[in-house]
């Protein structure tokens, strides 16, 4: 039981609880829709490139959250004016985006002279999170989640028949532009916690982990948020324990549990279950 | 411009319609009118722009020419929910976690807001739609559990929950085995018979003969338009499939 409780004891581990929490809940419903709109590699670019916002934030002496926020809605709205090149192909430009911008970062971090290490963005700190952040994360994350539930209908219909949705008055770019936005908000609020580079793990580990088991979309959107707290805190607590970084081990258990659940589903999606033909 | 004033059995007037895509012209001066309860077999080559015509009547793609729906101009697509299209090779992932219910609860949508959810009413007419086409009780039942023909009457039941004057159906029938194209026809007669109107992409001539009271041949342009006698003549195949179409009709 100590194994369990110690972790707790102290207050920087109390708050690192939290934002595991909060990122547990937020990513995974955001990341359902990540995982259903094949957006996985929108996230990842996304997730690198809001390191040119940290950076420059922590040059300017300002909350490097602000930093990744601007960068994040800067990404967003590039995409979405520039993903639509029928010449390149959006996961062309979306890439080319994505590392862009993390090589702004990488270069503006690397000239300051103040000792910070790039490792701390990019795979978080989560011990170096303060109540301001959690309080941050909280308005932000609930928003985030707040704005799925309501267009949790319209979602559906825009990812499961955009041509249908559009024809019966769903406004699909709109939904799409609202969705890469949400994702940006992921990004930010697991900054501190699991770091830019893990946070695209949040975002589709759990989801995709849901999406093996789940029979409807409230069945994954639930088993998403279950996985996701579960690894969030099961992590934070074996790298207490191991003295491990905690994006990491956060990261390493999410993919563990998605094996082991792809390895038990395995049989179910055996050719044998195909769809019955005529 | 337009065919002047609206005939009250009209229910789609196309006018002087056309598509291009870049450089391509994939249809050009398009214009047929469309009566209730009128069931029209779209008959034409790969390529010939049926699915094109399809989409531009729905404002899924930009045109020239002017689309009314009962007496209505249509500006862009939500003019148009009075319409249903059921494209060709459904995209859909088959295996998004979708109910069949809440298929042809998205049929609904048109009558509500965003914010909006489905009502008991709505509920009521997508279990009427799901009856219609002979798959009552299937509301809970994943897509995935369908067969071809099944998950073809369920877009059909989504298309009818969306209570449509105009249903668009592109290739619904390819891939489809005999006794249910003969299933799929028992239910587009009785919706002629109720007074909606459809139009049905074929390639099978034969059948386009068989079972429609009026074909349009499309290639590019609208090629023959009468009743089957007429348009499935040697003169019409000829410019609408060129040789081709003579084997197609042996066929």
């Amino acid at each position: 039981m100590h194994w369990l409780t110690e972790p707790f004891q102290t207050e920087f581990m109390q708050r690192a609880f939290v934002a595991a929490i909060i990122i547990g809940v937020v990513a995974p419903v955001v990341g359902t829709w990540v995982v259903l709109r094949r957006m996985a590699n929108l996230g990842d670019a996304m997730s690198h490139g809001t390191l040119a916002g940290v950076g420059l934030a922590y040059a300017a002496g300002i909350n490097v959250l602000f930093g990744a926020m601007g960068a994040g809605l800067l990404i967003a709205v590039l995409l979405l004016t520039f993903s639509s090149n029928r010449r390149l192909g959006q996961e062309t430009v979306i890439t080319v985006l994505g590392t862009a911008f993390f090589a702004l970062g990488v270069v503006v971090i690397s000239r300051l002279d103040t000792g910070v290490e790039l490792t701390h963005f990019l795979f978080g700190r989560v011990l170096t999170v303060t109540w301001g952040d959690i309080w941050l994360n909280l308005g932000l994350g609930g928003g985030a989640v707040l704005v799925v539930l309501a267009l949790f209908g319209e979602l559906r219909l825009a990812t499961f028949d955009h041509v249908q949705a559009e024809q019966v008055g769903v406004r699909v770019e709109l939904v799409q532009a609202v969705l890469v936005l949400l994702l940006a908000v992921v990004v930010v609020i697991s900054l501190r916690a699991v770091g830019t580079v893990m946070s695209v793990t949040m975002l589709v580990t759990p989801a995709a982990t849901a999406r093996l088991l789940a029979r409807t979309l409230r069945q994954m959107t639930v088993l998403g948020v279950v996985f996701g707290v579960t690894e969030g805190v099961g992590g934070l607590m074996l790298s207490y324990h191991l003295e491990a970084a905690p994006g990491a081990t956060i990261g390493l258990l999410s993919a563990a549990v998605f094996a082991v659940v792809f390895a038990i589903t395995l049989p179910r999606r055996m050719p044998h279950h195909h769809r019955p033909l005529g | 411009m337009s065919h002047g004033h609206h005939h009250p059995d009209t229910v789609l007037d196309v006018d002087h319609l056309g598509v291009r895509y870049g450089h391509t012209e994939a249809l050009y001066d398009v214009s047929f009118r469309v009566a209730h309860g009128e069931m029209i077999g779209v008959i034409g080559p790969n390529g010939a722009g049926k699915s094109t015509m399809f989409k531009a009547i729905c404002g899924l793609v930009n045109h020239t020419g002017v689309v009314e729906v009962n007496g209505v101009h249509c500006h862009d697509h939500t003019d148009r929910m009075d319409l249903a299209y059921i494209p060709q090779r459904n995209d859909s992932d088959l295996n998004f976690p979708i109910t069949v219910g809440e298929l042809v609860l998205a049929g609904r949508r048109r009558f509500r807001h965003w914010w909006g959810r489905p009502n008991a009413h709505d509920r009521e007419v997508a279990s009427e739609s799901l009856a219609k086409v002979f798959l009552e009780g299937t509301e809970r039942k994943a897509l995935t559990e369908l067969s071809g023909g099944q998950l073809q009457r369920a877009y059909l039941a989504r298309a009818l929950a969306q209570q449509a004057s105009v249903v668009l159906l592109d290739e619904a029938l390819s891939g489809v085995d005999q006794p249910t194209t003969a299933e799929l026809f028992d239910v587009f007669e009785t919706l002629a018979a109720e007074g909606t109107a459809l139009l049905v992409a074929t390639h099978d001539l034969a059948l386009a003969r068989r079972r429609f009271t009026r074909c349009l041949a499309v290639n590019g342009t609208v090629r023959g338009d009468g009743p089957p006698a007429q348009v499935l003549s040697a003169e019409v195949l000829d410019s609408t499939f060129g040789s081709a179409g003579h084997r197609a009709l042996a066929d």
